[in-house]
């Protein structure tokens, strides 16, 4: 019944989509990516964040625009129908290359870490199947199934305690140790982290109070960063500055700091249950690829989401391990592009309006 | 006089027909005053065949039976009729002087009457009846010799109780004819399928020969069981009483709880050969119309061939009726009905169903039991809460052995780990095979055990205790620890005060040691995952199956986990859309 209606997204729907397609494999290597700055990294995730709400900005904008589209079809109205298109197809890709890029970090990471003896065949499989079955339900199931990874994942912020305990707090002085070319490698590095709350614009039609959106993608995006600042904040604390930068995912590390009578190694939770935090994001991104389709296709269809799972499997067993590397390093320096994109439709639909009031 | 003045109506409509037979039906309007019924079908059967007799000129439903019934009805008639219709109206006369004197004149006027429908009401002659109720030994027919002439009454014996025959329609028959006459229901439709279907669902027929009448006495009066305590949902405090398979009963249990005439009761007849009687019970100034409307359309679309228990029903009209989770509530207390039936949820009874099906539920709600509202709301939110936890922990315990035992071994402190070890070092098998087992053969003990006789029953309950505890880890078949796990895990799953959800629960155990076994813990938490979606995709009547948690709505949360002092419970649940929302709570 759901899925019929067009406005779907109440505002605590939009507060949690956008906190958790944020949140992801960033969090896991936050401190590594970093790493740049060294001690004085801790406070970044409130640069990001004003950087983030600075770049909410226009999003919002453009969207409030054209209320009852996504971005693909202001692309189409802004744009012209072919470049429109042409455009949203690259979209499409941007989404399915995230998608794998993110999944096969994660389950690199499992089968690093958790599963040593498997090749992440079948977990890849299982995984896409769920993002499929997930996404079947529109970006309300996505939604409300954010709202539960937030309360199945949420509590695992107390597990820095431990941290905190045995880390040594002079650490986070002084603030600003770096010089500038340190930090435009630390916030470059650092953002991919960011990435997903561009996601915005593809479901903002759905949203019940397009007007308080805004209002609410800052509440998600703030509530990121806490976890975030809670991340870095103990990583700081607790590792030292060497570790920072050849830990690869230092959080990990910190869980296991944890210590408890009957249980050990809950890293090994954690990195589990964060597969939660991966279905949010792939989600969104499947969604994304789905909405894509849907506009370059002119046809809603469900099949859609099937087409990019495979695609996104394709894309992962491609042999060219190098190159995939090297496309899933670029593909979030194009995210931020994503970010920036608003920027430019706000300029093109100012000209035309422009042009439009000379006209008349 | 009576029959002089039908002659004279059969005189003049002869000679219409003479005339013109099929422009007759039209205009006859006298005969049409007395009995009004729409004349469609009635000039089918005149221009089909000459020949209409009593019985051919009921509406299209019944000409089946009819057709039966008008072949066997007295062979004088047929004959007669043909020459009326074939020849002149003299030979008419002919006809009226036939037979048996009584029989003649009450009968023979009919083939000549220009409006069949009229003739439906009275001539439905009590043979056709007998002949529709042949093999069926217990179709009693008695005659009574009374005032009023010869009376007959029909009816199954097996659905009547006999002093209650005696009582309610033998009696006053014979005492006071005419008086029984008038306060008898009268039968509307008078055609032979009403007749027929009153019959079948234990109603007496009274047939006035000298009237030509047919009246009902309504006498269902089937064997019944007593009012027991419900023995699938007791409860310590509280009242003891418990639907039985009676709808009457079961009504009478709820309508004493509430005593106002905003309680509806709507009956229906469902079930294509069974003809099973339901009704649905709503406050009417509390129920959402949209849900009624909703459960309404669903009912109305229902073919389905006979029910046999409110289960069928109910899986029938559920949202999702591949999924394994219950999405209407079942329960046999009437406590918890009227309970639910004041939040403003709708509430379906079936005859010969012992439990009652509660709609729209919410997933929360099949943790909770009537009993948490008459315990002290100390005790409610501490049992409410190991129920809850109860049914993740039963899903999860063991096949969080099979994956930390088969991949991460690491995750236990090494005493505990070694403990486990030791307790498995003689079992062969991986341990997905292991408990796989064990907890198939819990399974298998719970079936017989449910399935037996309770006088061997106990016997089972030793069997299985000595089998599985000891001789089985004796053996080296399964390790101790296991034993505990699998002995808590099925304890829990039996905590839940619904049965249908602790049927769930064990279900979807099995998911998840298959997860298990497969990938580890990455492999539970991605069936955890799919668990969650699949709830919250659910719904029940369309509200989201996963309320309150999401949609949240904080006065519902009151009444969750924890249950608040009754006074903090303001409003009626949000899943039950009410009109009312809130409500007396001090």
């Amino acid at each position: 019944m759901d899925v019929k209606k067009k406005k779907v997204l109440n505002s605590y729907h939009v507060v949690f989509l956008v906190q958790n397609i944020m949140i992801g494999m960033g969090l896991l290597s936050l401190n590594h990516t970093l790493s740049a700055v060294g001690y004085g990294q801790w406070w970044f995730p409130l640069l990001f964040g004003v950087v983030a709400n600075i770049t909410l900005i226009p999003m919002i904008w453009i969207s409030l625009q054209y209320q009852d589209d996504d971005l693909f079809d202001i692309h189409e109205k802004l744009l012209g129908k072919w470049i429109g298109k042409l455009i949203n197809t690259l979209l499409i890709v941007y989404a399915v290359i995230i998608f794998a890029a993110v999944i096969q970090k994660y389950l690199d990471l499992i089968q690093v870490s958790v599963l040593s003896d498997r090749t992440i065949m079948g977990h890849l499989i299982i995984f896409l199947l769920l993002a499929i079955f997930i996404i079947k339900g529109g970006i309300k199931s996505l939604a409300r199934f954010c709202i539960l990874t937030f309360f199945v994942t949420g509590w695992m912020v107390y597990y820095l305690k431990w941290g905190i305990a045995d880390g040594e707090i002079t650490h986070l002085l002084p603030l600003f140790n770096f010089n500038k070319l340190e930090f435009f490698d630390a916030f470059k590095n650092g953002y991919t982290a960011m990435v997903g709350y561009e996601l915005i614009m593809v479901y903002f039609p759905y949203i019940i109070k397009p007007y308080k959106a805004f209002k609410h993608a800052t509440i998600g995006i703030w509530n990121t960063i806490f976890f975030y600042i809670s991340v870095t904040f103990v990583g700081t604390m607790y590792f030292s500055e060497w570790q920072l930068e050849h830990l690869l995912f230092p959080v990990l590390k910190l869980f296991q700091a944890v210590d408890l009578s009957f249980i050990e190694q809950i890293d090994t939770f954690a990195l589990t249950i964060w597969v939660f935090l991966m279905l949010t994001t792939v989600g969104g991104y499947l969604w994304m690829a789905k909405k894509g389709m849907d506009s370059v296709r002119n046809k809603n269809s469900q099949f859609h989401i099937y087409v990019a799972a495979v695609l996104v499997f394709i894309v992962i067993n491609l042999p060219f391990p190098m190159f995939l590397a090297k496309l899933y390093e670029t593909i979030f320096l194009i995210s931020f592009g994503v970010i920036l994109w608003p920027i430019l439709l706000i300029a093109i639909h100012s000209v035309r309006k422009m042009k439009k009031g000379v006209v008349r | 006089m009576k029959i002089w003045k039908r002659k004279k109506r059969i005189v003049v409509g002869s000679k219409e027909k003479s005339v013109s037979p099929e422009q007759t039906t039209s205009k006859e309007s006298d005969v049409e005053k007395e009995t009004a019924k729409n004349p469609s079908p009635e000039q089918t059967p005149l221009k089909k065949s000459n020949s209409e007799d009593a019985t051919s000129d009921k509406s299209n439903s019944e000409e089946a039976i009819a057709k039966k019934s008008s072949s066997e009805q007295t062979t004088s008639k047929k004959p007669s009729q043909k020459q009326i219709t074939s020849k002149e109206p003299s030979s008419e006369h002919t006809t009226l002087k036939l037979p048996s004197p009584k029989q003649a004149t009450l009968k023979l006027p009919s083939p000549t009457r220009k409006s069949p429908m009229r003739l439906t009401l009275k001539n439905i002659p009590l043979e056709s009846i007998k002949s529709e109720l042949t093999d069926i030994d217990d179709a009693i027919f008695k005659e009574f010799q009374t005032k009023q002439g010869l009376v007959t009454i029909v009816y199954f014996s097996s659905l009547i109780e006999s002093l209650l025959l005696h009582k309610t329609v033998v009696t006053p028959l014979v005492n006071d004819a005419e008086k029984a006459f008038e306060t008898f229901d009268n039968i509307e439709q008078r055609n032979m399928q009403v007749i027929l279907s009153s019959i079948s669902n234990g109603d007496t027929i009274l047939y006035y020969h000298e009237k030509q009448k047919f009246v009902k006495a309504k006498t269902y009066s089937p064997p019944q069981r007593a009012i027991t305590s419900s023995e699938n949902e007791s409860t310590v405090i509280g009242p003891q009483d418990a639907f039985t398979e009676s709808l009457a009963t079961n009504l009478s249990l709820i309508k004493r709880r509430i005593q106002q005439p905003g309680l509806k009761n709507k009956d229906q007849t469902i079930g294509k050969e069974t003809n099973t009687k339901i009704s649905v019970l709503y406050i009417d100034h509390i129920v959402n119309n949209e849900n009624l409307k909703l459960i309404n359309e669903r009912l109305d679309k229902l073919t389905y061939e006979g029910f046999f228990d409110i289960t069928i029903l109910k899986q029938l009209i559920e949202d999702n009726p591949y999924s394994v989770f219950p999405q209407f509530l079942l329960t046999s207390k009437p406590d918890a009905a009227v309970q639910f039936l004041l939040d403003g949820r709708i509430v379906i009874a079936m005859e010969n169903s012992q439990s009652v099906l509660v709609l729209p539920v919410s997933f929360f709600e099949m943790f909770t039991s009537t009993e948490d509202f008459y315990n002290r709301w100390t005790t409610t939110s501490l049992l409410r809460t190991i129920r809850f936890l109860g049914f993740f922990i039963t899903i999860m315990l063991t096949p969080l052995y099979i994956s930390v035992l088969s991949y991460h071994s690491g995750v236990l402190p090494f005493e505990l780990l070694i403990i486990i070890q030791e307790s498995r070092s003689k079992v062969p098998f991986p341990p997905v095979i292991e408990v796989l087992f064990i907890e198939l053969v819990i399974e298998v003990l719970r079936e017989a055990g449910s399935r037996m006789p309770t006088k061997i029953g106990q016997t089972i309950g030793i069997v299985g205790g000595i089998v599985i505890g000891t001789a089985a880890v004796e053996a080296g078949l399964v390790s101790n620890i296991l034993i505990v796990l699998v002995a808590i895990s099925a304890l829990l799953s039996f905590s839940l005060p619904n049965f249908l959800m602790s049927n769930a629960s064990r279900v979807i155990r099995y998911i998840f040691i298959l997860a298990a076994g497969l990938f580890g813990l990455l492999g539970q938490f991605i069936a955890f995952a799919w668990l969650f979606n699949h709830l919250l995709n659910l719904t029940s009547l369309g509200s989201p199956y996963m309320t309150p948690v999401i949609p949240r709505a904080w006065s519902d949360m009151y009444n969750s986990i924890i249950r608040f002092p009754l006074s903090f419970i303001k409003k009626r649940s949000r899943l039950s859309r009410s009109k009312q929302v809130k409500k007396a709570s001090k």
